[in-house]
């Protein structure tokens, strides 16, 4: 047999091949609702009410221009669907659509306070489970329903999705995935701490939905189900706890110095060190960060290592209050371990905490917190004197 | 008796009809005969019905009779008139071997050749069948009577195209000679490049009709015996009625002529031809075409271009990496387009996917269909653009930009996001300095598109492992096609992942076993004259 008639069968069988997988989950673009964002409500009557935002592919439209602009991008629109689980809602939601649900690029989680208080665990389930949704898609509970938040029309971005995907982005506060909401509802602390977004009051003369909602507060989560929230200042304590902190300005005055101090941090590390005695838990907390100024107010010359000094231990008093205020709210009040002290002595007396592991709710709240902060001034920014002011005023 | 007579009459008829014949054969076979007329009358039988050959009958010194026999148009005739028609019609003093006069002894050549025939290039030919190669090959024969040797005379001179550049492979910065359809010119290039006695260009005829002249070059003590073999075997075999171009050369000696990849390399620039054999390479030349082949050659010698070696190494480098990053684009850019859009939509930015959603919105195709349009209209294209004559090009170009740049947009035919991907892929197989491996590729992008667009990205793996398995198979001339790659050969990575500097190319490639092409220490030196640290550097070859 010829080499060619070897090839041509070789051929044939291999096309058809190829046709009786029948494309099978082939599909086009255009027959796909892209999701960006998806909302998760629980209505009163206890059924889940499914919200997703997506993307509308605007067309350019045949005939018109295509050079210009290009894209043009695509507005988002929202559709809601209920049932008794999410996966049920996705089938009523899929009625109203005449584009497959697409979860590829859903980029926020968005639950419903309501939804959240009543338990979250099997949302994220099903958000785990099916293998078109992203583990790296942010987790966020808002005030009011999911649903208000995603049918905001943002001024800036293109859809509110993508206007809390930046803010998480962002880190000012805290950013949590699906998959480290999972890592912290599956850890031995059995608590949790997801970004709660508030909308923004709009400005006046807009229309009530041309705003965004951002984050400002944190929930916090006690197994699945949320207990409570804290404000931005508190969180800032909680992200230093949790060794997330990112970005903070501290804003100080010295004793006997008029104006004020600002600095920003550029690094900043945490570390934990468990102690464990005579049925005494205790948790030694040091806090390093290395700040640069960012303003002085004040008349001193920030040459002096004498001034620098004085800042620093300003600043580290400052932080030791913001650590201490979260610590108070959290643990003593709140009583969820969100900074994961649970796993952290684990890790160190694994056979002591074993005893207590059941009894950890008890036990959380009257562990001993030690706080340690040591803050670094490394530089002084652009200009070491005060600006504006006659040499002779300068203190060196 | 009338009866028998006629019948004697008839055998002896034909027996002198035999005998006459036997002569001719003999004659066709064998030798020139010693009387002019028989051996006229011969070539005349042979070039029956040729019009372009010339016989012109002279009588030298007024009394021996002589002929000249060319090819009008082949024959240069200003050189023949003046270097030998005049010199012996003229001749007066027509001696003998002797110092007696004899008819039938005929005249004394030796005076002829030494003193008369003022041409440079004289061979004698004894048969008519050497008389009929020289003729066609161009060169007037003299035929003189009461002789049994003629003469061929270099007086060859045909219209040639003038050296040029050569079209395919232009440069920046390198020589800019190409070879032309001449045979003798390409091998005077190539002699003018190298000089050594150690080029050897080898001579043979293929094609029962053209007889086309064929030219195997090599530098003996580089090139291996064993490959030099192999080629003349794989040359001697070819037995066809005619050869116009070296690539029907390239089919009949290829390993594998099924293979989309060229196993054979082809150039137009004698300064590659050169190159390559410094390598240990064989080259061959054909008469009647600029294009000379090269073997063994692999895979990355196709993706390397002359300039390669002209630009500092540097850059050479970098522009090697961005042609393999565009190999890759020209083979798989339409296929990953289509794979992701129809089956992994999770995989580009939504951004992205969105934009091409929106301008995918009112087409009616699936990606696939869309691309393979696409692709088709752009091969055709570009085949229109190489066959039309330059003033029609130009209409062609115009017309295709704005046919399948933005009328096939505006119509809502195909999206604009498949454009730019068929015009990047088009770019992209353009920067693959050797035509034939980039269309090679370009046509397994078909297959790839198709694969993409049932299999997914599954589809592509699949194609590539296909594509890869069959050029590790691939051999050049025995040697493997992926060489120095697979199989590894540490010491030529200097030339194909990067263009080391020339000083340090040190070896040539292991296709010989004469490994080392320069002397130590070629490193440039500056402080070479300084006395401290010149000691005991420097090397000579």
């Amino acid at each position: 047999m010829g080499i060619l008639q070897k090839a041509a069968k070789i051929l044939f069988v291999c096309v058809h091949l190829m046709l009786l997988s029948g494309c099978w989950d082939r599909t086009e673009v255009n027959d796909l609702a892209l999701i960006v964002g998806l909302g998760i409500d629980q209505k009163k009557d206890g059924k889940i009410m499914l919200t997703v935002q997506l993307v509308v592919p605007k067309s350019i439209g045949g005939g018109g221009q295509m050079g210009g602009g290009g894209g043009g991008g695509g507005e988002t629109i929202v559709r809601s669907g209920t049932g008794a689980t999410v996966a049920d809602a996705i089938s009523n939601l899929q009625e109203k659509l005449s584009r497959r649900v697409f979860w590829g690029h859903t980029k926020v989680v968005v639950f419903g306070e309501r939804a959240a208080k009543a338990g979250i665990r099997q949302h994220l389930d099903f958000l785990s489970r099916n293998p078109q949704t992203r583990l790296r898609s942010n987790v966020l509970v808002s005030k009011g329903t999911a649903k208000s938040v995603l049918e905001l029309l943002p001024p800036i971005e293109q859809s509110s999705a993508e206007v809390m995907r930046e803010l998480s982005e962002s880190q000012l506060l805290l950013r949590v995935t699906i998959k480290d909401a999972l890592q912290m509802l599956s850890g031995d602390a059995g608590a949790a701490a997801l970004p709660m977004v508030k909308i923004l009051p709009p400005e006046k003369g807009k229309k009530e939905l041309q705003t965004i909602a951002f984050i400002q507060r944190t929930a916090i989560f006690k197994k699945d189900k949320m207990i409570g929230d804290i404000d931005d200042k508190l969180t800032r304590g909680v992200l230093w706890l949790r060794n997330e902190i990112k970005l903070a300005n501290i804003t100080v005055r010295l004793k006997g110095e008029k104006g004020n101090i600002t600095s920003t941090l550029i690094r900043a590390h945490t570390e934990f060190i468990p102690k464990y005695g005579k049925g005494k838990w205790k948790m030694i907390v040091k806090a390093t960060a290395e700040d640069d100024i960012l303003l002085n107010g004040t008349k001193l010359d920030l040459l002096n290592p004498k001034h620098t000094k004085m800042i620093e231990k300003e600043l580290e008093n400052e932080t030791d209050k913001r650590i201490r205020a979260a610590l108070k709210k959290v643990q003593k009040e709140l009583k969820a371990d969100i900074f994961g002290f649970a796993e952290i002595f684990h890790r160190k007396y694994p056979r002591e905490w074993n005893r207590v592991k059941n009894r950890w709710e008890e036990i959380f709240p009257t562990v001993e917190v030690v706080v340690k902060t040591k803050v670094y001034v490394r530089r002084p920014g652009m200009n070491t004197a005060p600006q504006g002011l006659p040499e002779q005023e300068v203190k060196q | 008796m009338f009866f028998l007579k006629k019948v004697k009459k008839k055998v002896k008829k034909q027996q002198e009809q035999n005998q006459k014949q036997q002569n001719q054969n003999q004659q066709q076979q064998g030798f020139l005969s010693n009387n002019l007329d028989q051996n006229l009358q011969e070539l005349q039988n042979i070039y029956q019905n040729c019009m372009d050959v010339v016989f012109r009958q002279f009588q030298i010194g007024g009394k021996t009779k002589a002929a000249l026999i060319y090819i009008d148009g082949l024959a240069n005739i200003e050189e023949t008139d003046a270097s030998v028609l005049a010199p012996l019609m003229k001749e007066s003093d027509v001696r003998v071997n002797g110092e007696q006069q004899s008819i039938d002894m005929g005249i004394d050549v030796n005076h002829i050749l030494e003193q008369k025939l003022t041409v440079s290039k004289i061979k004698k030919v004894r048969t008519i069948t050497e008389c009929i190669e020289y003729i066609s090959g161009g060169s007037p024969v003299l035929l003189i009577d009461k002789q049994i040797e003629g003469f061929a005379l270099g007086l060859s001179k045909w219209e040639k195209r003038s050296i040029e550049e050569p079209v395919g492979e232009s440069v920046i910065r390198g020589p800019r000679e190409g070879f032309t359809e001449s045979l003798g010119t390409n091998l005077a290039l190539l002699r003018r490049k190298m000089r050594s006695p150690q080029l050897k260009m080898k001579s043979m005829k293929i094609g029962e009709y053209t007889q086309t002249e064929v030219v195997i070059s090599y530098i003996e003590g580089i090139a291996e015996q064993t490959l030099l073999q192999e080629v003349e075997t794989r040359l001697n075999r070819i037995k066809v009625d005619g050869i116009l171009e070296t690539s029907y050369i390239e089919e009949y000696i290829e390993d594998n002529p099924y293979s989309p990849f060229p196993q054979v390399l082809n150039t137009e620039r004698p300064d590659v031809v050169v190159a390559s054999l410094l390598e240990g390479r064989v080259a061959i030349l054909q008469d009647g075409t600029p294009f000379a082949l090269i073997v063994p050659v692999s895979f990355y010698s196709l993706l390397q271009s002359t300039e390669d070696y002209y630009q500092r190494s540097l850059i050479s480098t970098v522009t090697r990496w961005l042609r393999y990053l565009f190999l890759l684009i020209s083979l798989l850019l339409p296929s990953l387009y289509v794979a992701i859009l129809t089956f992994h939509q999770e995989m580009i930015p939504t951004t992205l996917l969105v934009t091409i959603a929106a301008s995918r919105e009112l087409v009616p195709f699936p990606a696939l269909v869309e691309a393979l349009i696409m692709e088709i209209v752009f091969e055709a294209l570009r085949e229109a653009g190489v066959r039309l004559p330059k003033q029609a090009g130009a209409a062609v170009s115009i017309v295709g930009a704005l046919v399948i740049g933005q009328a096939a947009v505006q119509a809502g035919i195909v999206s604009a996001p498949l454009i730019m991907v068929v015009s990047l892929t088009g770019i992209a197989s353009f920067t693959i300095p050797r035509y034939t491996a980039g269309i090679a590729l370009r046509m397994l992008r078909f297959p790839m598109i198709l694969l993409a667009g049932t299999l997914g990205l599954l589809g592509i793996m699949l194609g590539l492992l296909m594509i890869l398995t069959h050029m590790a198979a691939l051999r050049s001339f025995g040697v493997p096609y992926l060489s120095p790659l697979a199989p590894m050969q540490g010491r030529e990575m200097k030339d194909v992942l990067v263009r080391a500097p020339w000083w340090k190319l040190n070896t040539r490639p292991s296709l010989t076993d004469n490994i080392q092409r320069q002397g130590p220490n070629q490193k440039p030196n500056p402080d070479y004259g300084n006395d401290k640290t010149s000691k005991g550097k420097g090397g000579s070859l």
